[in-house]
């Protein structure tokens, strides 16, 4: 089949202005295919940011990059414009390592990770890794790019690392992929009741937290002129009202400029007292942003001690 | 609403036949053996000195390559497949 000339282009122009493009089926939130999620949740792993297109989106496309390619599946990824592979293919490059040298990233340095595993937690994997486990299968944690945490039983590879275990008494193997490795220090894991009852819990002290940043160190940014993204998360009658100079309405057009922005972009988010802002800044946490921060008291503490004209309501 | 039939299309045997003859165009030293899992379905093992030096995927590509045709369209004759090997001799 020959690829039409419009849909060559298109793709070319695709891979020539995004280092790493993936081609799968549905998108980075909801993947449609159990091949596309797996790529995608290897990808999250080690990178903030990167481009997919939706082949489901785009038929023409589909046929294209499997003629443009020479392979006849997606997903499929390419970086610096070459194809990388499908779903195995990058699955194996993870285990090997050799995927963080194709993405441009550097080596992750090999560290046994320290994780405390509680007693109960402790019974409870032995049991799983037991019931689940043998044949080369062990006892996997990762931890994703948005410090989410996953316990799981697969087979171990060659780059995997095996952490440091205390807290019980059991002989417990854990792994870890090296880039969850670098994201795993501190690590503790237990067992919690929950309403659906128990589960494990991990607690991760390296995962990014929402900071808090006063009226005070704002305005002095502002003035710094420091590269930022202040995020006003109120309603727009209520920005009628009175509105912080550069703060942006974070409706549903701006949220999507901003997710698809580098994970180290500073966020800054405030709403009228600091409540409805803090909620809002864990959310961009939970998507992988590493500077979020949330402004303490509001518009209504800048009305106070920054500036007087903004009115108070 | 049209019924989809899984079971019509060429046999099996005569799809292998047009798969072996599509890497033949593309790789005419190769030994190949294209063997039938079940409707649309194949494995399919090269044996080429072209695949000397190369990555399993630009290994991967000319075989893939030689075939897009059979696997493009709406209902394709080759559907996967399911295993590629590709040996140097």
């Amino acid at each position: 089949m020959s690829l039409d000339e419009s849909v060559r282009q298109e793709i070319t122009n695709t891979l020539e202005s995004n280092e790493v493009v993936l081609f799968m089926k549905g998108n980075r939130r909801s993947p449609q295919c159990g091949f596309s999620a797996t790529v995608v949740g290897i990808l999250d792993s080690m990178l903030g940011d990167y481009h997919t297109v939706d082949v489901l989106s785009e038929p023409e496309v589909r046929d294209g990059i499997k003629t443009f390619s020479s392979w006849p599946t997606i997903p499929q990824l390419y970086v610096k414009g070459e194809f990388v592979g499908g779903c195995d293919i990058i699955q194996e490059m993870m285990g090997s390592g050799e995927l963080y040298e194709t993405l441009g990233l550097e080596p992750v340095e090999v560290v046994q990770p320290n994780i405390i595993v509680t007693e109960s937690a402790a019974g409870a994997l032995t049991q799983a890794a037991a019931e689940h486990g043998g044949g080369g299968r062990e006892l996997h944690l990762s931890v994703d790019a948005a410090f989410q945490s996953n316990l799981s039983i697969a087979p171990r590879t060659p780059a995997d690392i095996e952490a440091i275990v205390s807290g019980n008494n059991a002989e417990l193997t854990l792994l870890l992929d090296p880039m969850s490795a670098s994201r795993a220090d501190g690590i503790t894991i237990d067992v919690a009741d929950t309403p659906n009852g128990q589960a494990f819990q991990v607690d991760n002290p390296n995962a990014p937290r929402v900071q808090q940043m006063s009226v005070g160190d704002l305005k002095a940014a502002i003035d710094a002129g420091n590269p930022m993204e202040i995020l006003d998360v109120r309603t727009p009658e209520e920005r009628a009202i009175a509105a912080i100079p550069g703060a942006a309405l974070l409706n549903e057009g701006e949220a999507a400029r901003i997710e698809a922005m580098p994970r180290d972009t500073k966020l800054v988010l405030h709403c009228h007292h600091g409540g409805r802002s803090q909620q809002a800044a864990e959310q961009f946490v939970s998507l992988g942003f590493t500077q979020v921060f949330n402004v303490v008291g509001g518009i209504d503490a800048w009305s106070q001690e920054i500036d007087p004209d903004v009115p108070r309501y | 609403m049209a019924l989809q039939i899984l079971n019509a299309g060429p046999p099996p045997e005569d799809v292998a036949e047009q798969i072996r003859a599509a890497i033949a165009g593309k790789l005419p030293e190769a030994a190949i053996e294209v063997r039938p899992q079940g409707p649309g379905h194949f494995e399919i093992t090269v044996t080429d000195v072209a695949f000397d030096g190369l990555n399993r995927v630009k290994q991967q590509q000319l075989v893939y390559g030689a075939i897009t045709e059979l696997m493009a369209g709406q209902n394709p004759a080759v559907h996967a497949i399911d295993r590629l090997e590709c040996l140097v001799p």
